[in-house]
């Protein structure tokens, strides 16, 4: 680490951004684990 | 275009949030993570011919595994040799490569469907689609652990979770576009490569297009680095790739990571087979599906779960646990097949798993922490061809070993005891494989000049 700049508070926008960001890639994962829940369930039946 | 892609063109600007890193990762990942699922098209291209049943002239299973083996292969093989120069180019150059060999290397493969040709879906999905996944899998590890240095193992955990998650999304989303696609004429698969091949070009492209590094020196608001020393195994120095594959920790953790991807498959592999033999009459076909499900879930979670753990307990620690609690559990698999309970082999059997899944999470953070970030991606890259090498030698095993015993008569039920036994065993290996790791020696570490160098690549302002 040569220069130790602190980085300042991130712009308030970009929060909506993470938000969004974070929706496009959570939706279909948990909609994959609620499927493998779906068949994993068939082993405690 | 270049400049588009361009490193530089990429540092990020004064307030750019940090958060916005790991899901254009999880992006990339969730999409290479569809390798797999690839077994939910292994039938179907078994009846390209004859649509309903296998016809004369169709492919075989056996013809058909080659193409997974050389997808793996490949992924070994083209992130060490592109490591250095994802390193050189960045996330998003890099990123935007692997998003289009993994695209393209589906429509290669429908191609080879269409025409019948099967060495079209070894050179689609087994070379091309092997270089995305390759180049896929190292392209947001090293930027993640550079944007959280506070939390390595829990940044490249949530990247990493994602290949194991990606198969969740890949299993079902298959089924629907074969269920969609089939007709009187065709099985569906090729259209539905067609449409996967689309779907993750675009969600990769955003992936590479989001992904930003942080300008040189930069770091956490409020956060100090732990020491000015190099603490443990922890170092403040960076060692440059060609010099770290010349040390012995390189060596010891490439052994470490190949025994515990070795022993996770030999769960993996055999998974719905070894859980009906050995609970005949127990377990019937829907719930030994469901107990690969419950395994991929567990696969995930390791990925994330064991990962972050190691940025409060530490890597070997990490590595540690699952070299010594890994035997046990194997040796505990053929007791509970003795006791007849499902449940304490199902217990067993997840926790292996978590743990496969947490060592593949948690070296990068080993690595960045040995050998500096500077050019943990190429390393890292080159530790990969571990998992290649695994990838071959884990199912060889459980399957030779398996057929040996069936064909000594030995019972069907107690078939895979020598195998967990031997298993349990290279994880006794892997753990003395960890043991034996120590800090690099100094003599490895890069100069300020050549690291001054390096980082000049990097040196433009930055923009968001």
């Amino acid at each position: 680490m040569t220069n130790m700049e602190q980085s300042p508070v991130p712009r308030s926008g970009q929060w909506g951004l993470v938000a969004i960001a974070w929706l496009l890639v959570g939706v279909p994962l948990l909609w994959g684990v609620w499927n493998t829940l779906l068949k994993a369930a068939a082993l405690f039946k | 275009m270049a400049g588009l892609l361009s490193k530089e063109r990429i540092v990020a600007g004064p307030g750019f949030n940090r958060w916005l890193v790991p899901p254009a990762a999880l992006a990339i990942h969730l999409s290479i993570g569809q390798a797999y699922a690839f077994s939910v098209f292994k039938l179907p291209l078994t009846k390209v011919l004859g649509i309903t049943a296998p016809a004369a002239g169709d492919w075989k299973q056996t013809e058909l595994a080659w193409i997974f083996t050389i997808a793996i292969v490949f992924l070994g093989l083209s992130a060490a040799v592109f490591g250095r120069w994802m390193e050189h180019v960045g996330p998003r150059k890099s990123g935007v490569v692997a998003a289009c060999c993994w695209s393209l290397g589906f429509f290669v493969s429908a191609v080879g469907i269409r025409t019948h040709n099967i060495w079209l879906l070894y050179l689609g999905y087994g070379v091309l689609g092997g270089c995305g996944l390759g180049i896929g899998y190292i392209t947001p590890v090293s930027t993640l652990i550079k944007w959280f240095p506070d939390r390595r193992g829990m940044a490249t955990g949530l990247a990493i979770m994602g290949f194991g998650g990606g198969a969740m999304i890949a299993s079902p989303l298959s089924q629907v576009l074969l269920d969609h696609y089939r007709t009187a004429t065709s099985v569906g698969v090729a259209q539905s490569f067609i449409t996967l091949g689309i779907i993750y070009l675009v969600a990769m492209l955003s992936g590479a297009f989001l992904c930003r590094i942080p300008a040189p020196g930069w770091r956490p608001a409020g956060w100090e680095p732990p020491a000015l020393k190099d603490r443990g195994l922890i170092t403040r120095h960076h060692v440059h790739v060609d010099r770290a594959i010349r040390t012995v920790p390189f060596y010891l953790l490439w052994t470490a990571l190949f025994l515990n991807v070795t022993a996770g498959i030999g769960i993996l592999e055999q998974a719905s087979p070894m859980i009906q033999e050995m609970f005949k009459g127990m377990v019937k076909p829907s719930a030994a599906a469901g107990f690969v499900g419950l395994l991929s879930l567990f696969n995930m979670a390791g990925r994330f779960g064991w990962s972050s753990l190691s940025d409060r307990i530490g890597r070997k620690v990490t590595y540690g646990v699952f070299f010594t609690l890994g035997p046990l559990l194997y040796i505990a698999l053929p007791y509970a097949g003795r006791l007849r309970s499902v449940e304490l082999f199902v217990i067993c059997a997840a926790l292996i798993i978590s743990m496969y899944g947490g060592g593949f999470a948690t070296v990068p953070a080993y690595l960045s922490d040995l050998f500096g970030t500077q050019y943990v991606g190429a390393i890292h890259g080159r530790l990969l061809t571990a998992w290649s090498a695994a990838g071959v030698a884990g199912p060889v095993l459980v399957n030779y070993i398996r057929e040996y015993q069936i064909e000594h008569g030995i019972p069907a039920t107690q078939a895979y005891n020598v195998t967990m036994y031997l298993m349990a065993g290279l994880l006794v290996l892997g753990f003395f494989a960890n043991l034996a790791v120590r800090p690099v020696p100094e003599r490895f570490f890069m100069s300020d000049d050549e690291l001054a160098r390096d980082r000049g690549l990097v040196g433009v302002p930055g923009r968001s």
